[in-house]
């Protein structure tokens, strides 16, 4: 079953709806899901109160939940929060705290995402097709659990603080990633294609940062320790091109590893002479 | 004509309560013991300039109306909204903040003050890796080296320095007071050989302003308080320093990192950090790891800097480093009087201490999401009200006019940029002078502010003015309930 939500008017104030969720929806017919209440702003409403609910048939054989969004919904919070199966698809931007601690499933947005996507992420997989807002996969403040599980994909940009305190899993922006990607990360890897505002690992522990695009310096807290000619990504990705390999942060007594393409960073020309 | 001792000043975080003023028919006429900005917060209260009247915007003018009127229309406004926004709070009393949020959790709003725009990032900081820190009275007593960090006391907290670190006389420290003074002549001699040689060789003559101090000034004692100033620029307080660092704009991170691992006697790759020479940064942090007792405060800065509260994340890990070798500790120079209250009357209230968002009907916090200048600038809010305060002068620009294009209520003594903007305005008295009230210090230390003057006829003061705005909007509420 495929349930598809359409906008009825722009939202304006922010709108709390967890419950858009497969897990929520499964077994409920199209009453019952225009029943469930969300928060728009102060007021409580209905789901049929914003959204237009329709059932669409799948491909014969699919048993999983599916939920397809269309329209612009980047006021509403903690959509797919906690999800553990199914999928979500989102043709339109969606709001801050898409699929906030999920643990399975599949969220795919055909837009872009605010803040907090995947907040400390325990499984499954979310696509980004545009870009991705500040904190992606970051706890909530304060904490230092990260995602520790899954993947994430991000088409477009990175805000600040991508992948903060991440355990485990996968980030990968095809984009540019702002400041202090990896920050504070104890494990996984997180792979950024494009270009880096700077302070990428700091206070990292442990875990992999590839950056192949350009970033300016490297914080004084991480020792040179060569040049490699791979890196391994995951099982099906290995980036082949020259890399500075640093490890840091030494501050924290880290052992991460900061992989830096040598052919974009000819600032970082100097480090050769450690060699 | 009476004089009034020990009155606590309501300007700056210092909160000096030393403060003697002499009152003549009801009029504040000489202040003694404050500084610039306190006098003229002080005589500013008989400014002729100042409204007494409750306002309303009919067709586009504001126009004087009853305060009944006048709380009855901002009763209806923020009844009417789905997601208002409640922002000031840091120039009024713990009193009135604790009405305010009484107000907020009633109509479901978001209640937030200027620590958002100031030490918002100090506080986020503190949240993830703890503070180590004391009050201002142990720093006057026992700190034998001050460092101040992205911060000017000798502009924006004039009588810091004098009351509490360097040049104040503490019970274990003396004051270093006659050092900066031998400095001063010493410099302005050789300031005239400096313009000499440059009269005679102009060519080879590189300027006094080099980016750091080759050395530490020669005329530094060799005991008393030491002060280390690291800035951006060259400011008042770096002319009086022992050390001056002078940081590259928005590179202060970087050296933080660099000091840390000096400290832990890590080697570092590269010859400078942030435009600083490692030599130099090594001298600096042999003379904070020898020091007994240490203090670092910072200011906008840092809080402000590219990396904003990692750069305080980093400066309180700086100190945890120090805590291994001396005893050390560091502090934020707030800015508002009374901001770090607003910040302790909200923790203790909602257990957050600024941006909570009451719209599901507890208190939920995360700055980014529901601090005012973030929603203001994703046009979120229906309506407003501000207090003690003046954003559309200091937000950015995008965010002020979603401020003003909703309905706006405020609550001032003065009629500043964001009152002559408002759909209802109501008079306020001041804090601290006609009214009275209770005050947090820099250090988390309350101060009871006085009533000295009273009130224009008709003004009363926040607190009063809120209850009355809370007992309308329940009205309202129980109202529109009866009617279904
Ligand atoms: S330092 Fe601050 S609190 Fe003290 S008198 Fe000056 S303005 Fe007032």
């Amino acid at each position: 079953m495929m349930i598809v939500l359409t906008p009825i008017r722009e939202f304006k104030v922010p709108i709390f709806a967890e419950c858009i969720s497969p897990e929520v929806f499964e077994g409920k017919n199209i009453v019952q899901i225009g029943q469930l209440p969300v928060y728009e702003g102060n007021r409580e409403k209905k789901l049929q109160e914003l959204f237009k609910i329709e059932e669409a048939k799948t491909a014969e054989g699919v048993a999983e939940p599916a939920i397809t969004i269309q329209g612009d919904v980047s006021k509403l919070k903690y959509i797919g929060a906690g999800m553990t199966k199914g999928e979500i698809v989102i043709n339109g931007s969606v709001g801050m705290y898409l699929g906030e601690e999920m643990k399975g499933g599949k969220i795919t947005v055909y837009g872009n995402a605010g803040g907090w996507a995947g907040s400390a992420m325990k499984g499954g997989t979310i696509e980004i097709h545009g870009d991705a807002g500040d904190y992606l996969a970051a706890p909530y403040r304060g904490s230092t659990q990260g995602m520790s599980g899954g993947k994430i994909i991000v088409y477009g940009n990175a805000g600040v603080d991508a992948g903060a305190y991440m355990r485990k899993g996968i980030i990968k922006v095809h984009g540019n990633a702002g400041q202090f990607v990896g920050v504070g990360m104890h494990d996984g890897v997180i792979y950024v294609k494009g270009n880096c505002d700077g302070r990428a690992g700091s206070c990292m522990t442990g875990g992999t940062i590839v950056i192949s695009g350009f970033i300016e310096s490297i914080l004084p807290t991480f020792t040179f320790e060569g040049l490699k000619k791979k890196v391994k990504i995951e099982e099906s990705e290995v980036v082949e091109v020259p890399l500075y390999l640093f490890i840091g942060d030494l501050t924290e007594n880290g052992k991460g590893k900061l992989y830096v393409s040598k052919a974009n960073n000819p600032q970082l020309y100097y480090y050769e002479r450690f060699l | 004509m009476t004089v009034v001792k020990a009155v606590t000043c309501p300007v700056c975080g210092c909160l000096c309560d030393d403060i003697e003023l002499t009152v003549r028919n009801g009029r504040i006429i000489k202040v003694k013991n404050g500084c610039a900005m306190c006098e003229a917060k002080f005589l500013s209260h008989a400014s002729d300039h100042r409204p007494t009247k409750s306002m309303i915007r009919r067709e586009g003018k504001l126009v004087e109306v009853s305060l009944e009127e006048a709380v009855r229309k901002a009763a209806e406004i923020l009844v009417d909204a789905s997601y208002p926004v409640l922002y000031g709070w840091s120039s009024t009393s713990c009193e009135a903040t604790k009405v305010g949020i009484e107000l907020c959790e009633e109509i479901g709003g978001v209640i937030d003050n200027t620590a958002v725009v100031c030490h918002g990032p100090s506080i986020l900081a503190v949240q993830q890796v703890g503070i180590p820190s004391c009050t201002l009275g142990q720093v006057r007593h026992r700190a034998d080296l001050i460092i101040y960090w992205g911060c000017d006391p000798w502009s924006a907290h004039p009588r810091h320095i004098e009351r509490y670190t360097a040049f104040s006389e503490g019970r274990f420290e003396k004051s270093a007071w006659r050092t900066y003074i031998n400095k001063v002549k010493a410099l302005v001699g050789s300031k005239k050989i400096e313009s000499a040689i440059r009269r005679l060789a102009i060519k080879s003559w590189e300027p006094a302003v080099a980016r750091v101090e080759k050395s530490p000034s020669q005329y530094l004692s060799r005991e008393g308080r030491k002060l280390i100033v690291v800035d951006v620029r060259r400011t008042k307080t770096a002319e009086m320093a022992d050390y001056f660092i002078q940081v590259e704009p928005g590179k202060d991170y970087e050296l933080f990192k660099a000091m840390r691992a000096l400290i832990r006697d890590q080697e570092i790759e590269v010859d400078r950090v942030a435009g600083v020479p490692v030599e130099y940064l090594e001298d600096v942090v042999d003379v904070m790891v020898s020091c007994d007792f240490g203090a670092i405060f910072f200011g906008l800065g840092l809080t402000m800097g590219s990396a904003k509260l990692k750069n305080i994340e980093e400066a309180i890990r700086l100190t945890r480093d120090l805590n291994m070798r001396t005893k050390f500790i560091i502090m934020p120079m707030r800015g508002h009087f009374n901001v770090a209250g607003a910040n302790i009357v909200s923790t203790w209230e909602t257990g957050y201490p600024f941006a909570v968002d009451f719209s599901l009907g507890y208190p939920r916090y995360n700055p980014g999401e529901t601090s005012v200048v973030d929603i203001l600038l994703r046009k979120e809010s229906d309506a407003a009200l501000v207090i003690a305060s003046d954003p559309v002068s200091n937000f950015p620009h995008k965010a002020s006019e979603h401020l003003v294009q909703k309905p706006l209520i405020v609550i001032d003594a003065h009629m500043n940029v964001t009152a002559s903007m408002a759909d209802v305005f109501i008079p306020a008295a001041m804090v601290g002078i006609e009214a009275e009230g209770t005050a947090y210090r820099m250090d988390h230390v309350p101060i009871p502010l006085k009533k000295v003057v009273d009130p224009p006829e008709g003004v009363f003061s926040d607190e009063e003015i809120l209850r009355l705005i809370l007992s309308e909007v329940r009205k309202i509420k129980k109202e529109r309930m009866e009617a279904g």
